[in-house]
């Protein structure tokens, strides 16, 4: 019983030096600190994101989608003009 | 129009000649003051909406033609709180217009009770006359103005009489052929307010640029620069000296052959785009987009113009 006691007591003792050391506590803070940051971090790149994927949306994906299907109506045209056959007109466009 | 003159005193005033040694005699007509700077509006300042919109006209005879217009969505209401407050509305406008090389009348009635009259007429070769009016139900709310802009060979001047002793002036004078200058002045005799403001304009075929300076604080610079035909970009910078807020903001404007497309961005986090699609003779698709990431207002719409 007594032995018991002794050993709880060593082991208390260990572990109240151990978290009362400087190190431990700096380590936490700065864990805390470090998820905090990371938190943060994360959520206003999930903001910046999603700011420039809408921007990008709006701006951008109808100007592709417009260029698209203006490439394709000159390629139709230049098909037309050469099963009409004028080829000098075609050639001297290229 | 150098190009035209007789030939014997055609290597006078042919285009090269004028841009190795400008005449100074013989410089080109200046835009309108008011309109300074309509390149780079026409691909920063699309006329976003939200709802759904349907534009019909028909034209009656070559001069004369009726439109209707059907509005529905929501609109904004000013109020002094951060947040847009939105009511869902609905209007039709009916429309009479009758366009003339000389005499151009137009006449807006709104079902609630709006009514917008524009005249523009020519009463010279050189002088012409636009009238604007505004009539609404709602006291204090109703305006009238009466422009009369004159046209010289190498300068514009225009004279604006408005309801609420409101009196202005302008005057726009090429200086080189390529760089126009111009002054404004403005009394406002209903809120004891009067101003300056000097515009310059500089114009090659590549590009625009302006600058304007008004005594109520503003300072507006924009710059267009036309990379072809068919694509422009655009950029304009506003400073307001009095309340210090500052807005730039970067813009294109791409005209293919099935449709229009605007879009612009700026430093309040406002972004817009404004997309006109032929899909027939006569019939056009518009979209509408604006986002505002700083006060969380998105505004969509679409809508149909037949005729």
């Amino acid at each position: 019983m007594a032995g018991k006691k002794g050993s709880s007591g060593v082991l208390a003792r260990v572990t109240r030096t151990v978290s009362d050391s400087p190190i431990v506590s700096h380590t936490k803070r700065t864990a805390s600190d470090a998820a905090f940051v990371t938190k943060k971090l994360l959520k206003s790149t999930g903001k910046a994101a999603w700011i420039a994927g809408t921007t990008f949306l709006i701006l951008v994906v109808p100007l592709i989608i417009e260029m698209d299907r203006e490439q394709q109506f000159t390629e139709l045209e230049l098909q037309q003009q050469s099963l009409l056959g004028a080829p000098p007109v075609v050639a001297g466009q290229k | 129009m150098a190009g035209l003159a007789a030939p014997g005193d055609a290597s006078l005033n042919k285009p090269p000649k004028v841009e190795e040694k400008a005449n100074y005699m013989d410089l080109p007509c200046p835009i309108p003051y008011e309109e300074i700077q309509r390149e780079a509006l026409m691909s920063l300042k699309p006329e976003t909406f939200e709802g759904l919109r349907f534009d019909f006209s028909k034209g009656l005879n070559q001069k004369f033609s009726l439109s209707h217009s059907v509005f529905m969505g929501p609109t904004e209401i000013p109020s002094q709180s951060p947040e847009t407050i939105k009511i869902p509305t609905a209007h039709y406008e009916f429309g009479a217009n009758y366009i003339d090389p000389k005499l151009m009348l137009i006449g807006r009635v709104m079902t609630d009770g709006r009514l917008n009259a524009r005249v523009k007429c020519d009463l010279t070769d050189d002088l012409s006359l636009k009238a604007n009016a505004q009539l609404t139900n709602e006291p204090h709310m109703s305006h009238g103005m009466i422009n009369f802009d004159y046209k010289g060979k190498d300068y514009r001047t225009q004279f604006q009489f408005g309801n609420g002793a409101l009196f202005g002036a302008s005057y726009i004078q090429s200086v080189t052929p390529h760089l126009s200058l111009g002054g404004e002045v403005f009394w406002a005799g209903q809120h004891r307010k009067s101003g300056l403001g000097y515009a310059a304009r500089y114009e090659t075929d590549k590009m625009v640029a302006t600058g304007q300076v008004a005594s109520t604080g503003m300072v507006a610079l924009s710059y267009v620069q036309k990379i072809s035909e068919k694509v422009s970009l655009a950029t304009d910078f506003m400073y307001n000296y009095l309340s210090r807020d500052v807005t730039a903001s970067v813009g294109y404007d791409y005209i293919l052959r099935q449709c229009r497309l605007r879009g612009k961005i700026d430093s309040n986090g406002c972004t817009a785009a404004f997309l006109e699609e032929r899909l027939n003779m006569g019939l056009n698709f518009i979209l509408s987009a604006e986002i505002d990431h700083k006060k969380k207002d998105y505004k969509f719409g679409f809508g149909l113009t037949v005729g």
